[in-house]
């Protein structure tokens, strides 16, 4: 029978970089000419995980977390420490050139595409390094000419595009030699939001319709939550969460809540009494007569507001909420990892 | 065959890329040239001077730096890396680089090729077509054919020395005095190596061997020539490959070096 082989497989990946301390002063700048002083730091601290083929993941840390050099091993410019790597067969940093034919990269931060020229010589260029056959690429450029509507683009310099223009053009440069695996730095940083979602869209169809794999990191949890339907999460090298959104929405969102304007003073103790008997509800009041209900996920909206509103009590105003991905996400950061976000969720 | 197909290919965007300044090519196109004369003019005009040099006619010793600008012009056509620590290590482009299939540094060569490096070497057959006929010396077909080799194996001992140097970017953060250095160096190749001391000669043969991109294969087609002359020429070849393949370890043991810019 034939196995389908994972898109991406990591185990125990490691990377170490020396860097040099230096040290304090004019005194300190001499002393280290004659002897320096490296520190050794570790970016990526024996990570492993497993993309099966088609899959849009998420990779999301904070600055620093580790995930550009994750990124950079993957797709074989960075030499592993230690641990093993292997990316549509291949290990990626031994059979570069070979490999490369099967990835495509994208940098946010850095164009792939000839600064003073038109767009489309650098495709034709890419087209010869890729060695692209004409038929091939006549049909693979319509494509993406298309659905990234890239038609008054391709004739004009580089330099002399939006930055929302420059990415839409990017990202087909690095689709011209239909990669199975797509790595994506940062895609959407310093968009604005029509271009996000253009981008987002497009790389939904890219992903349905040639069953692309790609990874992609972001600080755009909108990003993640439009694309992925999984997400590891880094934290100083370690991955601290590694599975699907909607699960890590469910075990850490501190559910929905009800926000509600009275016309009256109302007691805390008054409101706790209205739903004393829905398990997990609880309240708190805010400021000039209002109060946040929190809702647990078992207990449905309309039969706790009909507590409320059934009660007599003078209500102005009500709002609905859902504990957004980016607050999950900031309360996993700040507790430093998802278990213990768990528990801090727990408690409020 | 493939890399020949991008050479011609990277060529193009050169072009076009010089050709959207239009100003700014005229002028390049000038600078270069008056560069290129005034090059020829320092040369006249130090030989006009120094007629017969360690027993070296003035003749000889033009057509020694004739032969030495037509490797040199191919080197500075497709080696113009000077930049390259500064931009491919410091700013990371070399990112990029490593992720298309196609060897890393001929890549790096393509992307800044320098075209106008070439006029030097028509410049440096143009000066020994000159000299061999003030020389009267015969030129058949073997020459021609020597010619090609023997500039072969000259711009591979240029290319493999500059490779290794150049790769030095991969191990050190910081940028160092070394090129300059052997920018300096590599100007003495040009003349005979006779007229140094044994140490120098020894270093210009063996260590850097700049004496294999002038005097050694120029050596081959004068008549002043003994058997031991013959044999440094046709030692050319050898010694360009030994050297390329030095220069492309230590490129090749840097890339897996290569740490990337920022986090």
């Amino acid at each position: 029978m034939f196995v389908m082989q994972p898109a991406i497989e990591v185990r125990d990946l490691r990377k170490t970089f020396k860097v040099q301390r230096n040290r304090e002063g004019l005194a300190g700048a001499i002393r280290d000419l004659f002897r320096r002083q490296y520190v050794e730091v570790t970016a990526v601290k024996d990570i492993s995980f497993t993309i099966p083929r088609g899959e849009i993941c998420g990779y999301i840390g904070e600055n620093g977390a580790g995930k550009s050099t994750t990124i950079k091993m993957l797709a074989g410019i960075l030499v592993p420490t230690s641990g093993t790597v292997r990316v549509a067969g291949y290990v990626p940093w031994r059979e570069r050139e070979k490999f490369v034919r099967h990835i495509g990269v994208v940098f946010g931060q850095r164009s792939q595409l000839w600064w003073d020229i038109g767009v489309i010589e650098s495709f034709h260029l890419l087209r010869k390094v890729y060695r692209v056959p004409a038929a091939d690429f006549r049909r693979r450029l319509d494509e993406l000419v298309e659905r990234l509507k890239l038609g008054d683009l391709l004739h004009r310099p580089v330099r002399k595009l939006s930055l929302g223009q420059r990415m839409r053009c990017e990202l087909a440069a690095s689709l011209l030699h239909n990669p199975a695996i797509l790595f994506l730095d940062e895609p959407t940083i310093g968009l604005d939001i029509v271009v996000k979602t253009e981008i987002r869209e497009f790389l939904l169809q890219l992903n349905r319709e040639h069953g692309t794999t790609i990874l992609l990191t972001t600080h755009d949890l909108q990003d993640i939550e439009a694309l992925c339907s999984r997400v590891i999460m880094l934290d100083d090298g370690r991955i601290i969460y590694d599975g699907g959104l909607d699960e890590l929405k469910a075990r850490w969102s501190r559910g929905r809540e009800i926000r509600l304007q009275f016309g009256e003073p109302v007691g805390l103790e008054r409101l706790e009494r209205l739903t004393a008997d829905l398990p997990g509800v609880r309240w708190q009041l805010g400021e000039g007569m209002s109060a946040v209900m929190r809702v647990p996920r078992e207990v449905g909206m309309s039969e706790a507001l009909a507590r409320v509103v059934g009660s007599g009590v003078d209500i102005r105003d009500i709002k609905f909420a859902e504990t957004s991905t980016d607050e999950i996400v900031r309360e996993i950061y700040r507790s430093g990892s998802a278990a213990g976000a768990e528990r801090l969720v727990g408690v409020t | 065959m493939f890399y020949l197909g991008l050479m011609w290919e990277y060529f193009k965007n050169y072009a076009k890329s010089r050709m959207t300044y239009r100003a700014d090519f005229w002028i390049e196109v000038v600078s270069d040239l008056t560069y290129q004369a005034m090059n020829l003019a320092v040369i006249l005009i130090a030989f006009r001077h120094t007629p017969a040099l360690g027993g070296w006619s003035e003749a000889e010793i033009v057509f020694v730096f004739g032969f030495f600008m037509v490797p040199y012009g191919i080197f500075s056509c497709f080696f113009d890396l000077w930049n390259f620590g500064e931009r491919y290590i410091v700013k990371g482009e070399m990112d990029r680089v490593l992720t298309r299939p196609a060897h890393n540094l001929f890549q790096v060569m393509l992307e800044n090729m320098y075209p106008p490096g070439l006029i030097g070497s028509f410049v440096g057959i143009a000066i020994m077509a000159v000299t061999a006929r003030q020389m009267e010396m015969a030129f058949g077909w073997t020459d021609l054919v020597m010619l090609a080799v023997l500039t072969a194996g000259a711009v591979l001992v240029y290319f493999g020395l500059y490779t290794a140097i150049t790769a030095i970017a991969f191990f050190t953060d910081a940028p160092t005095g070394i090129l300059p250095l052997m920018y300096n160096l590599q100007s003495y190749g040009r003349y005979p190596v006779t007229i140094y001391n044994r140490t120098m000669r020894f270093v210009l043969t063996w260590l850097l061997p700049f004496a294999f991109v002038g005097v050694y294969p120029a050596s081959f087609f004068l008549e002043r020539s003994g058997p031991g002359d013959l044999r440094m020429a046709l030692l050319t070849p050898v010694v360009g490959m030994v050297f390329t393949a030095i220069g492309l370890t230590v490129w090749n043991i840097g890339v897996k070096r290569y740490r990337g810019a920022g986090s």
